[in-house]
């Protein structure tokens, strides 16, 4: 009986046991496939059917001063999470094991707490009477608030805080395989530290960086609470801007449509990654 | 009297209480061969590493033709080494590898091409130039590892149990390259292992390392032929210890008694030993004969068992207090037969070939 049914399952082309994945694969299905389907039908067909609503997106200056904002905050945060995120991640990967799971714990930690609260925490800080300001002018350091927020470098500063843990996680992985002995061996090859950085440990870390980078900057592609809380007006983000023009101009074919070109986007990049890593490893190298 | 190439003063290495390195003051001549032997946690690594510069030493000074590496990074040490572990860079091509201590030297692309050829054809795999590390086998990583540590021309070449990781074929073939590279360069050597048949087949001289002290230094032959202790006597090459009681010295020859009874007389004498006191008589294998000669000692045994490997013989024999003695006699004096001639129950040895250490 039993194994009449097992056979059943592996003839219809799936492994025993999956009826168990079930309910996540309905729930994937009903509540991401449809809407993203339904999202691009609505892009194509809403006020009427055809593309014009793509070609409002492009053809409006502004528009395409939002997308090239978004790409440049998203690289922005990327770039300045793989410079801050580097030397926590080599600290945790040469750290004895107890140690580095406490500090692991720790960084685990800021990812469970709400992000609105975190948030709302830089806004305190960063505005021009905030802590930051205060302490500095305090100190003689400068003279005149620093402008810290409503601006790219408080959107970079609450995001940066945000994406850290999801480039240390995938770096510490990649560090921890590197053999700490290579880099005795570089250096007593001659190289100087910072050449054996830049010869050695960098590009052996490359894919690590390459997996965080490219989730950092996924991520942030499609950022909401941090750009509109933290942000200006000037250089407002894809999502702000999904969300006011369906919130408040009800023009849902456009926000569909920019959507639709966010979730493109996206997978592309994706892919290119899966490209990558997928070449890295087929050339033997790592 | 000349200035030695390579000094090794008073190095000491303490971490925290464990001092793992006591005072190893060693003088290497330019060429040499020198192997650093001895168990693991001996303290021979980590002497390596002193000179390496991974660990600095707690006192004590590491000398290059007079002048002092301690102050110096590893980096400007101008040390060639070969790691226990493969440690190739497994992003660079076996070619680029051997070219990148000459890189980072910001050397002309002409001399690194010209070079790293040299170095290919040295280890033997000049046709390997464009593979990758993962793509060697574990003997052909250690040869390009080599190549890169004698690419810049290192006037010391330190080498850490490099074959190790190797089967015992790979490593006999290595150990033969790295004759032949010593022979062909002239480098400094410094190598470690655990080893001892690949230290007395590799070395100009072997320091035996105990518990962070040199035991002794010499060639193989010194070690071999005249331990100084029974530590050494038991780590180089076979050995039979049997307990004995030190009855009286004469002459520089001692008088001792088993502990099946037997008195062996005209033992070399190369410890002070009083009346009485307890010692351990070692006697090599190959010492042995299973036919008595003229001024031999004889030991009354039971044979337990005889094997024969067609260019030796080996037999275990037990004493009358039930010590197992291993009997290899050398092939002269094994005939066919001998094994039976023996069941009459006595081998023989000649007590200048004996030694005794205190127990």
């Amino acid at each position: 009986m039993q194994g009449n049914s097992l056979r059943r399952r592996s003839i219809a082309g799936l492994p025993a046991g999956s009826g168990g994945a079930l309910p996540a694969l309905t729930l994937v299905g009903l509540f991401f496939i449809v809407p993203v389907v339904a999202l691009l039908l609505r892009s194509v067909t809403d006020p009427e059917p055809g593309l014009q609503n793509y070609a409002a997106l492009f053809g409006s200056g502004t528009y395409v001063r939002v997308f090239l904002n978004t790409f440049l905050v998203a690289a922005v945060v990327t770039v300045v999470t793989i410079i801050v995120a580097f030397p926590v991640a080599w600290m945790l990967a040469i750290m004895p094991p107890a140690l580095g799971s406490i500090v692991f714990g720790i960084i685990i930690l800021s990812m469970w707490t709400n992000l609105l609260t975190r948030t709302y925490a830089w806004m305190v800080l960063l505005q021009r009477t905030g802590v930051i300001n205060r302490a500095l002018m305090g100190l003689g350091i400068i003279h005149e608030p620093l402008p810290l927020i409503n601006n790219l470098t408080g959107v970079t500063i609450g995001m940066v805080y945000i994406m850290l843990p999801f480039m240390i996680l995938p770096l510490v992985g990649t560090l921890r395989a590197i053999d700490a002995m290579t880099l005795r061996a570089a250096a007593l090859c001659g190289a100087s530290p910072l050449q054996a950085f830049r010869r050695i440990l960098l590009p052996l870390s490359l894919p690590g960086i390459a997996a965080g980078g490219l989730m950092v900057f996924v991520m942030s592609l499609g950022y909401f609470v941090t750009p509109a809380l933290l942000g200006g007006t000037s250089n407002m983000m894809l999502a702000e801007m999904i969300a006011q023009t369906v919130q408040s101009l009800l023009n849902w074919g456009l926000g569909s449509a920019a959507a639709f070109v966010l979730l493109v986007v996206t997978m592309a990049l994706y892919a290119i990654q899966l490209r990558m890593v997928g070449a890295r490893r087929l050339g033997g190298g790592l | 009297m000349t200035r030695p190439f390579l000094s090794i003063r008073a190095v000491r290495k303490a971490f925290g209480a464990f001092v793992a390195v006591h005072d190893v003051t060693i003088d290497v001549p330019k060429g040499e061969f020198l192997t650093f032997l001895g168990p693991s946690g001996s303290g021979k690594s980590t002497t390596l590493y002193a000179i390496a510069g991974f660990q600095d030493p707690t006192s004590g000074d590491v000398l290059l033709e007079d002048k002092s590496l301690l102050a110096v990074p590893s980096h400007r040490r101008n040390i060639g080494m070969v790691f226990q572990r493969y440690t190739l860079f497994p992003h660079l091509s076996v070619a680029e590898n051997v070219a990148f201590p000459l890189r980072v030297r910001g050397r002309p692309d002409s001399e690194v091409r010209r070079k790293v050829a040299d170095m290919l054809a040295l280890v033997r795999l000049e046709s390997f130039a464009g593979r990758y590390p993962g793509a060697l086998s574990g003997g052909q990583q250690q040869r390009v590892a080599l190549a890169r540590a004698l690419a810049y021309d290192p006037p010391i070449l330190l080498m850490d149990e490099p074959l190790s990781a190797l089967d015992k074929k790979l490593r006999q073939e290595i150990q033969a390259e790295i004759r032949r590279i010593h022979r062909e360069t002239g480098v400094t050597i410094l190598y470690v292992t655990h080893d001892q048949e690949e230290a007395l087949h590799l070395s100009d001289r072997i320091a035996l390392f105990k518990e962070g002290r040199i035991e002794q230094i010499g060639t193989g032959e010194d070690l071999y032929l005249r331990p100084a202790s029974e530590f050494v006597a038991g780590f180089i090459g076979n050995s039979n210890f049997l307990t004995a009681e030190h009855l009286e010295t004469e002459n520089g020859t001692a008088v001792v008694r088993l502990a099946d009874g037997s008195i062996i007389k005209g033992v070399k004498a190369t410890h002070a030993l009083g009346h009485g006191q307890k010692a351990r008589l070692m006697v090599r294998p190959e010492a042995f004969r299973l036919m008595p000669a003229p001024g031999n000692a004889s030991l009354a045994v039971e044979i337990v068992d005889t094997a024969f490997f067609g260019d030796r013989r080996r037999v275990v024999a037990r004493t009358g207090s039930g010590e197992e003695i291993d009997v290899r006699p050398t092939s002269d004096t094994a005939e066919p037969g001998d094994a039976d001639s023996a069941s009459g129950q006595q081998i023989f040895f000649d007590p200048a070939a004996a030694f005794l250490f205190p127990a």
